[in-house]
This record gives structure tokens, sequence and C-alpha cells, in this order.
């Protein structure tokens, strides 16, 4: 366990110092949720405060966005020759995935800290256990994510931009056919079939059922417990299959 | 058992063969140089001996460990310089050698005095502090072998150590290497540099293609060249004739051209071998040799001569 928090320290620190990164994220969820946010809860009138549902929705982005990074480092790395070098060192291959899932997972937590905060204050009068079933919801998806962003990027050991084109492409379909801003009861029959393929309408739609949303404008939440938990389950064990058996450094000279 | 052995051990890139069907073995407490041009595979066998790379076929292991069956306990007993020092562009070197000490499992008590010292004596003490992306490149290749002159670790390779490299700190390198070597370590250490050939190497295998087309030392490698010894000599009496038909048929030599009158120029193998022979045939004709001069084959001409090409002419 050391070995792994090793690792993630190395990277981590060089993070926070300075944090511009996990600031610069914070600062994007502030101008977002004060002007988008605040301009376009008004323009909703069909539902009582669509300012909490947004920055629900919002907070959901930027976990799918920051899971994706995982993916995306990884490729980074390999193409830096750091992942050679990490390939090189004494550490079995599940403890180096391990500390890539983690290293994700940490990184989430640091960038979500303010944002989330901030979510929750503006929705108030939350029990201790609904604010952490949230947060555990976030990170679950968080994980899910970042496994599915891990197993793509080895397409992008064979072709980087056929990587960036795949990745580009999910990440419109899932967010936007996704409940993430919008609740399943307001989309049409023809949207609302697609988004019931979105892992973004079981991780917004459970964040909101811990936060005491309406639950009959969103999906049953034991169906999204389900759905979340086979997404991270499958996505990581494919990934840490592949890792072990496919991942190799990019060859060099 | 070998410190490293493979068997029929190829590499695939695509359609392109790396490495094709390479016997290779690295005796305990050597230094083996692979000499190559670039694109002779000598990278993709250190990679795939370090468990970077997994072989298309064949097998490999170090220290009676497989390759691809028993990654982790292979490296657990080896350390790799890369060729290209990158990855880590806002760490500091010190920061860098104590996170592989760490890792690498050298012992708290030791860890933070042999930093220091091997900073010290490859130069970079001084650049401790920075940033890696602000290293220069000869400073970012010693901090790459730094951290195996760290590690100490049981076989050691080395992937072009002194590339971009001074040459006062490519000497200073090669002797860190060398004591590697004298503390216990098997190196096995890549390059397409001469000297950095001639300097470490007790054998040389000699890569072309992904082939392994020659192995052996330094010395035997040179001497395996019919006639690749030049022998200048220098008579005092200006009709040699006779002394130049006696020498052709020596054994061991080549060929003879008569550069002068009085100066022959012999194509010998084992010019070691053939002198005292010569100096027989002279004195037994009464000849007074004024000058003798031996020109060894360089490890350039040794390449040329297994190749068909030179050193510098990329593998394709």
């Amino acid at each position: 366990m050391s070995t792994i928090l090793r690792l993630i320290w190395f990277d981590l620190k060089q993070e926070l110092n300075p944090p511009i990164w996990i600031v610069m994220e914070w600062v994007v969820f502030g101008i977002q949720l004060t002007v988008y946010g605040a301009l376009i809860s008004r323009l909703v009138t069909s539902m009582a405060d669509y300012l909490q549902f947004y920055a629900v929705g919002f907070v959901i982005m930027m976990t799918f966005e920051i899971g994706s990074h995982t993916g995306r480092h990884f490729v980074e790395h390999a193409h830096e020759g750091r992942l050679p070098y990490l390939l090189s060192l004494p550490i079995p291959r599940w403890k180096l995935f391990l500390t890539v899932a983690l290293q994700g997972g940490v990184e989430l937590a640091l960038m979500l800290t303010v944002p989330l905060s901030v979510t929750l204050s503006i929705i108030g009068n939350l029990t201790p256990i609904s604010a952490l079933s949230a947060v555990a919801t976030l990170f679950w998806l968080g994980f899910g994510v970042s496994g599915l962003m891990l197993g793509l990027s080895f397409i992008a050991f064979r072709s980087a931009d056929l990587y960036t084109a795949i990745v580009t492409a999910l990440s419109t379909m899932i967010i936007r056919f996704s409940t993430v801003l919008y609740p399943m009861i307001f989309l049409p029959a023809s949207y609302a079939g697609a988004a019931a393929f979105s892992p973004l309408t079981y991780g917004s739609d459970l964040v909101r059922f811990f936060l005491g949303f309406d639950p009959n404008m969103l999906v049953n939440p034991q169906i999204a417990i389900a759905v979340l938990t086979a997404l991270a389950v499958s996505t990581l064990g494919l990934s840490a299959m592949l890792m072990q058996r496919i991942v190799e450094g990019v060859k060099s000279g | 058992m070998h410190p490293i052995e493979t068997e029929k051990l190829t590499k695939l890139y695509g359609k392109t063969k790396a490495l094709r069907e390479l016997d290779f073995t690295l005796d305990e407490g050597e230094i083996m140089v692979l000499l190559g041009p670039n694109g002779s595979g000598k990278t993709t066998l250190l990679l795939i001996l370090s468990t970077v790379l997994k072989p298309t076929s064949g097998k490999a292991s170090v220290m009676g460990f497989d390759v691809v069956n028993q990654s982790t306990k292979v490296r657990q007993v080896l350390g790799i310089s890369f060729q290209d020092a990158r990855g880590f562009w806002r760490h500091k070197p010190i920061e860098i050698l104590q996170f592989h000490a760490t890792i690498c499992g050298v012992p708290r008590d030791k860890r933070e005095t042999l930093i220091e010292e091997i900073l010290k004596d490859l130069e970079l003490w001084d650049a401790r502090g920075k940033l890696f992306m602000h290293l220069s490149g000869g400073q970012a290749k010693r901090l790459e072998v730094a951290k195996i002159l760290v590690q100490r670790p049981k076989l050691a390779i080395f992937d072009e150590p002194s590339s971009q490299v001074d040459l006062r700190g490519k000497r200073i390198i090669w002797d860190h290497i060398r004591k590697l070597r004298e503390d216990g370590s098997t190196i096995l250490v890549a390059t397409n540099e001469v000297r950095e050939a001639e300097y470490l190497a007790d054998r040389i295998t000699i890569l072309d293609k992904g082939v392994k087309v020659a192995c052996n030392t330094l010395q035997s490698l040179k001497d395996s060249i019919a006639g690749g010894d030049i022998v200048e000599l220098e008579f005092e009496a200006k009709d040699s004739k006779d002394v130049a038909e006696a020498l052709g048929n020596l054994e061991g030599t080549f060929r003879v051209t008569k550069e002068e009158e009085n100066h022959l120029r012999a194509y010998v193998s084992m010019a070691e071998e053939w002198v005292p022979k010569m100096t027989n045939i002279c004195y037994q004709k009464g000849v007074k040799v004024v000058s003798v001069r031996v020109t060894e084959p360089s490890l350039d001409d040794v390449f040329l001569h297994f190749t068909g090409r030179a050193l510098g002419a990329t593998a394709t």
C-alpha cells in the first residue's frame, strides 16, 4: 500500500504546487453557476428552482470531465516516456493500475471539494448521510468514467487522433443524451431512450435522489445504483485486464 | 544460470521485424556492449528484458525469471537507464532520485548519502533543485544514469548512457559503470558509439537489423578479420623483392603491396604472431628493417566487416 501512496503523492504534490488547475476548476464552476446557471434558471419556469438542478448537473459534468482526464493522462504519460519508466519499476502491474485509478479519484476529490460544497449549500437542508451518499455516488461515477476512458485509451496507442475523435464524440453524446441538464420526464421519448444508455443519467439522478429532489422526475435509484456499480466494476476490470495483458511502453529507437 | 538468456526472441512492430530469433546470453559480472546502428533492435531488446515490451515470440529470462510470466520478479533485480530521459517535467532531480531509490528499495539509511554522492560525482549537485524541464540535455541524461547508480541493481541496463553528454561527462559515466560492475552488478550497455564500446566492453555483441551477427571480446572480433591488421615495413636496402615474396607466403598474410622501393605494406591476420616470423625472414635474408608500424582494425572496421555497412549508416 505504501508503494501506491508514494506513487500517487509523487505526482499529486506537483499538482498542488501551486494548485492552479484545481483552483481553475473552482473558478470555472463559480462563473458557470453565477452567470449561465443564474440566468438560465430565470428562463426555466416549469421547475421550482432550476439553479439547484443545474448545479448538480454541472458537478456531474465536472466529474465526467475529470474522470476522462485519467485516460488522457495515461496516454500522455506513454508518449512522454513516463509510462515505460513506470512499467520498469519493481511494482506489480495491478498496483500500477490501481495507482492510476486512485490518483484520478484523489484529483476528482480535490477538484470537486468547492463546487460540491457550494452545491450542497445552495440546496441546503441536508443530513450528513444524504450528503455523504451523494459524494459516494460521485466517486463511483468517477471511477466508472475513469475505467471507461482507460479502456478507450488503449486505442490511443494505435492512433491518438482516433482516440481524440472517439472520446470527443462519446463525451458529446453521453452528456447531451442524459439527464444531467434536464430531467427524464421532460425528454421526448426518442431522447429519453438514448438517455437510458448514458451512465451520467444514472449518476446525476442518483445524486439528486440523495439530495432530496423529487423522485418522480428521476430514474429508479436502485436501478441507478446497479448501473453505476456495473459500469465501475466492468470498466475498471476490463482496463486492469488490458493493462495486465496488453500494455506496453511506447517503443523508442 | 546466465543473468540474461534469450532463445529465438522475436519482436514485430506491425510488419517490421525489430528482433529476429535472437539467441543471446550474458555472463555474470561482465559488461556486455550491444553495438549497432539506430534501428538495429538494441533498444527493443533492452525494453523486452526490462518487461516494458512483450516479445512476439521466443523466450527471455533475467536471473532465471521469465520476462513475461515472472515480470515483477524480473523488475526486482534489474534497473534500466532509458535512452530518452523524459517524463517528469515538473519534478526536481533530487526528488526523482529519492522517489526512484525509495520505490526500488534502497535502504533508508544509505539513501540520502548515496544520492548526494552520485549527484556530486555526475556534476548535478548544483542542479538538484531545478525543475527537470529546465535541465540541459546532458544533465537530463546524467540524471537518467544516476537513477541506476543509486539503485545498484544486480543487473544494470544502460541504453546509450553517454549520448548528449560532453567528453568529460562521458568519462565520468563510463568510470561509474565500471565501478558498478566491480561492486557486483552485471552490466548490459547498448550503444552506437565506438569509443564507448571500446572503453566499457568485456564482450561486444553486434546487432544488425535485429540479428546477432557477432559476439566476442573486442580483440577476438578484431582478430577475426582476415587481413585486418596492417603492417607497414621500411627497409634499409631498396631492393626488397625477395623479402616481399617470402612475406607473401607467410602464414597469416593476406596480401603484400609495395608502396615504394624500400617500403612494403602487408595485410595480415594476428599481427602480434606475424611480426616475429617476418623478423626471422628478414634476418635470414640479411635485410635490415628500419621501421615497423602495426595498425589494428578499428571497431568501425569490425562492424563493416560483419555487416557490410558502416556503423553510422541507419539500418533499414
